[in-house]
């Protein structure tokens, strides 16, 4: 199965959106981690400071056991100290019992320290529970190196980790927005790039299924431009194609006038040959015409030569029937075609076997058939010497027919043979000789016939044409 | 932490600070102020020193009425400014009706303050306004709040409410705690920092109307009898009575002066009016069953 592959108006917005995604995450990953860094330096130092003023001032009642001193300090610094928003902060004696707490209601003096509380207490100085959003600060305190106890604090840290959510959603917002906005940029940029491919591709696909057009004046690009050089390019070689193409043309018409000129050379020898007889008969008339026997035998003569010129004039002029006046192919055109080739088989004297086995006609346009097969007898004539032997045999109904000619030459060349098997011939080809072939190539082709070449029963070439038609009601099963 | 112990009795103290006064005494006597120093009014922590814009116009409203500079001398505690008192430093002192007991034979009245129409207020047990108990022997084993040793109703009141009880603060309560400020006996039982505390009535009054919401998260237990309020008192031989008295009469007319009507307004009080010591005599009593029991 072929897998799908997208247009790069589409790959290239997708990998822009990808990169930005990337650098988006990397971007994200150090200003946060910085972030938690600052974050986490600045509570440390800023707790720092508030245990240190609070040391200070409650040190000497802490070493009396002074509750409500040290009380009054604890619920005084809370104010003091907008800044770390302290939750709950406790001073405890040596033997680990609360002096006073900043709420003495969940922490009572004299009390020990509750277990849940001493838990959560550090091993070290700090320590930062992000998940309740809280840190934990532990102070001991001692006078000359003795230990009067120690103060614990529980600040509340919801506000850095709001701040943390706001800049990840900032970085969110802001990454998402210049993905969107570059992969959008992105998008029109290569639009806007291959716009001149996408119309120089459109045109080079129509152009391989039907005629190919020139690019027009009013979608050309800027001159100058790459996408300019590109459409004058495709636009000479359209006007070079079509040069060449008319060239054909002009080359298979004159072909064809070239091999009319010669079977009108011949139907001229054709009828000049019955016209001495009939002129003789006209002066057998003149002067024996009282006779009856005379005048009927002399009038069966002239009918015979006359109707002997009007098949050959017929032949010629069928050969020749505009392009308008197209009709299928039928058994009187092969007669035709033994008509327009008598003279030349005559004139090398050559034996010809005629089997005209057609019972019907065929759905194919006449006049390519005839010309196909015409200039193959031609050439079979000009190859075989004189004196030589040639046959035709055509069989068929309305569905196929089947047409050889077999002569006695020795045999077509490679190049000629080539020429007549390869389908879609293309142009003429500019050797002599070979428009003939190449015409029949591009009957065949128009018809959709086939060629088969072999050995002939004289040794020369035996060239056999194929065609075959679907009749209507298949075409319909063909199409279901 | 300061606590009243056993060991030093209302007697013992005031015999140490009898000492203490006459030592002080002859020093000053040897170093006699100039007439015109300025006049000297102790003040203790009975209420609202904290206010600087009271302090400011009392000292102002002295200064005019007086005619002559006024200097405000304030201490942590009772117990140094009444050691200033009767070692005759000062020329008058704002002092609780406890001290003056204790030293009735060296210092004499100036005036007592009005408050309410009487010279008299009410010593309060108080509690966090959520507790339930009925009465002051719900709160056995307590961690209780006294404002100062040296205080009448702050500290005296209970003692001899206990007394009466055939009890001590020491054995009753679980322990207590001086917090030298009757403000921060409420602070303290607002904050559950101990379970009870011994107020003077006025100064819960007052801050019910200054500050709501703390006086709201305490509520009264128990009320004592009215009792003579803390009075101004000048020392009984100062070294120029005329001083005393000039502060004395600037106090008992500060109600017909607006700058001291002004004064008056932010104590809450009526005036300051003249009275005997026989004022003080519920308070003497209740010294009397205190030391007995002891």
């Amino acid at each position: 199965m072929r897998r799908f592959r997208p247009p790069i108006t589409v790959t290239v917005p997708m990998l822009v959106a990808g990169l930005m995604v990337v650098v988006g995450l990397v971007v994200s990953e150090r200003v946060m981690s910085r972030l938690v860094e600052s974050q986490e330096r600045n509570l440390a130092q800023l707790s720092e400071a508030y245990l240190d003023g609070l040391s200070a001032s409650i040190q000497p009642h802490m070493m009396r056991g002074d509750i409500w001193e040290v009380f009054d300090a604890l619920d005084r610094s809370r104010d003091l100290y907008q800044g770390l928003q302290p939750i709950e902060t406790v001073a405890v004696d040596g033997n680990g019992l609360v002096i006073a707490a900043s709420d003495p209601r969940l922490m009572p003096s004299r009390a020990p320290l509750p277990e849940d509380f001493r838990a959560r207490l550090p091993d070290g100085a700090f320590a930062i529970d992000p998940d309740a959003g809280r840190a934990y600060l532990r102070r001991p305190l001692d006078y000359h190196g003795t230990p009067v106890g120690a103060l614990h604090a529980v600040v509340d840290i919801g506000y850095l980790l709001q701040e943390r959510r706001d800049v990840v959603t900032t970085l969110i917002v802001t990454n998402a927005a210049l993905t969107i906005a570059l992969a959008a940029i992105g998008y029109l940029a290569v639009r806007r790039m291959v716009q001149p491919t996408r119309v120089l591709t459109e045109h080079l696909t129509s152009g391989a299924t039907g005629r190919a057009e020139p690019i027009p004046e009013a979608k050309m690009p800027a001159p100058g431009s790459e996408a300019h050089r590109l459409y004058a390019a495709y636009n000479a070689l359209v006007l070079a194609e079509r040069e060449r193409e008319s060239l054909s043309r002009s080359l298979a018409e004159e072909e064809r006038l070239a091999s009319l000129g010669r079977l009108t050379a011949g139907m001229a020898h054709e009828i000049n040959n019955p016209l001495g007889g009939l002129f003789n008969a006209l002066a057998t008339l003149k002067r024996h015409g009282s006779s009856r026997s005379v005048r009927e035998t002399t009038l069966d003569l002239l009918e015979r030569g006359l109707v002997g010129i009007r098949d050959v004039v017929a032949a010629a002029l069928e050969s020749y029937r505009p392009k308008h006046a197209e009709r299928p192919f039928g058994p009187n055109d092969l007669e035709d075609i033994r008509v327009l080739v008598g003279p030349e088989v005559r004139r090398r004297r050559l034996a010809l076997d005629w089997s005209n086995g057609l019972r019907e006609s065929i759905a194919l346009s006449s006049a390519p058939l005839r010309q196909a097969v015409l200039n193959l007898l031609l050439n079979a004539c000009a190859a075989t010497p004189e004196g030589g032997r040639l046959a035709v045999s055509a069989v068929g109904d309305g569905r196929a027919i089947s047409i050889e000619i077999a002569d006695g030459g020795s045999g077509l060349s490679a190049e000629a043979a080539k020429v007549l098997t390869t389908a879609k011939a293309g142009l003429a080809p500019s050797a002599e000789g070979g428009l003939g072939l190449w015409m029949v190539r591009s009957a065949l082709d128009e018809l959709g016939g086939e060629v088969a070449l072999a050995r002939s029963c004289f040794g020369g070439t035996l060239v056999r044409l194929s065609f075959a038609v679907a009749l209507e009601a298949e075409r319909v099963d063909a199409v279901a | 932490m300061r606590k009243t112990s056993p060991s030093l009795t209302p007697n013992v103290r005031r015999r140490f600070l009898a000492g203490l006064g006459a030592s002080v005494g002859l020093l000053a006597s040897r170093h006699a102020r100039a007439a015109d120093a300025p006049l000297r009014l102790g003040l203790t922590p009975v209420f609202l020193i904290n206010d600087l814009q009271l302090l400011s116009q009392l000292k102002s409203y002295l200064t005019r009425a007086c005619g002559r500079p006024v200097e405000l001398v304030m201490r942590r505690t009772y117990q140094e400014i009444t050691a200033l008192l009767v070692s005759q430093r000062l020329d008058a002192a704002w002092i609780c009706g406890f001290p003056y007991v204790q030293y009735e034979d060296r210092l004499r009245l100036l005036a007592v303050p009005v408050w309410r129409r009487q010279t008299l207020y009410q010593s309060y047990l108080i509690v966090p306004a959520g507790r339930r108990a009925e009465g002051p022997l719900d709160l056995k084993g307590d961690l209780h709040a006294f404002s100062d040793p040296d205080s009448n109703s702050g500290c005296l009141v209970t003692r001899a409410l206990l007394a009466e009880q055939g009890t001590t603060a020491e054995r009753f309560f679980r322990k207590t705690i001086f917090t030298y400020g009757h403000r921060n006996v409420i602070r303290a039982v607002a904050a559950g920092l101990t379970q009870s505390g011994s107020v003077d009535g006025y100064v819960l009054e007052v801050i019910r109307e200054a500050e709501p919401t703390l006086a709201g998260e305490v509520r009264v237990l128990w009320r004592s009898e009215w009792l003579g309020f803390p009075p101004i008192a000048a020392p009984r031989e100062p070294l120029s009575p005329e001083r005393s008295d000039l502060l004395g009469d600037a106090l008992l007319a500060m109600h017909d002066d607006p700058e001291g009507r002004q004064v008056l307004a932010t104590l809450r009080l009526d005036g300051f009016a003249s009275r005997p010591g026989s004022l003080y005599e519920p308070i003497a009593a209740k010294v009397a069953l205190v030391e007995r029991r002891a």
